[in-house]
């Protein structure tokens, strides 16, 4: 594993790095801006938002916030583990990161399932397009930092690994991103309408 | 260490207090919830991610959106 001194200070290193930083950002404008529009739909049929998010279950969306804070968790314990040198921590707690990430992902599947069940689909009206198409395109953002979350556990496995701190801190900066979106997308579709 | 359990500890909390509040019916709720989340956004964001270590830009940055979001989140309810 090769690490080097990064100054946080500098303006162009911000933990997990500036090109990652700038897709954060783009990330939130979007779920922002979309955020945003759901809002602004809702005052045409105010009615129609309440009634729908009452058929969403508010306790899965807090366990689920649950996890993703307890995932972000081990993922903050893990860097600092690595900058210690401690890669044997390191990698246990990339492994317990993960398992939250895919208990999130299970009890959206169920959530998901349960919702199809019930004939809640993407087309049953407004607020079920906007809450399929956001939590549907945050799973993906979950699923993709799961991807990038193993290759840097296999990465760091290898005996000869090359991933730097560096690497490690981009892809715990992508996982905090999908922390930070949920945070915003949980409070508006589960609870505010 | 100590930091990032303190952090944790905060934001269970806080999750916490926000499905208690999101129960209440009341006026304040709406902004209750916002700066819940805007709270628990910080605490992610500054701790988790470090950037209370970063260049004021970026802190600025993130705390400018927050701005924004909820500014205008609160002036559509």
């Amino acid at each position: 594993m090769k690490s080097d001194t990064i100054s946080y200070k500098n303006i162009y290193y911000p933990p997990g790095g500036i090109l990652l930083w700038i897709i954060i950002f783009l990330e939130l404008f979007t779920f922002g801006i979309a955020l945003i529009a759901m809002v602004y739909s809702s005052k045409e049929a105010p009615e129609l938002f309440h009634e729908s998010r009452l058929y969403l279950n508010s306790t899965i969306g807090v366990v689920n916030t649950f996890f993703l804070i307890v995932s972000g968790f081990f993922m903050a314990v893990s860097v600092h583990n690595l900058k210690q040198q401690k890669l044997d921590k390191t990698k246990l707690f990339l492994k317990l990161t993960m398992l939250g990430g895919l208990l999130f992902l299970a009890l959206k599947g169920y959530e998901y399932f349960d919702k199809i069940d019930a004939g809640f689909n993407i087309g049953y009206n407004t607020f079920f397009k906007y809450y399929w198409m956001l939590t549907l395109f945050h799973v993906v953002h979950v699923i993709v930092g799961l991807v990038i979350l193993a290759s840097v556990y296999f990465g760091l496995s290898k005996t000869n690994s090359t991933t730097k701190l560096e690497d490690v801190e981009a892809s715990a900066a992508f996982w905090h991103m999908c922390d930070l979106i949920w945070l915003l997308l949980f409070p508006i579709i589960y609870l505010l309408f | 260490m100590k930091k990032l359990l303190i952090t944790l500890g905060v934001l269970i909390i806080l999750t916490i207090v926000t499905a208690i509040i999101s129960s209440a019916n009341e006026s304040f709720t709406v902004v209750a919830i916002l700066i819940l989340a805007v709270l628990k956004f910080i605490g992610v964001s500054f701790y988790f991610m470090e950037m209370k270590k970063a260049h004021v830009f970026w802190k600025a940055s993130v705390l400018i959106f927050l701005l924004l979001f909820t500014t205008i989140i609160l002036l559509q309810f």
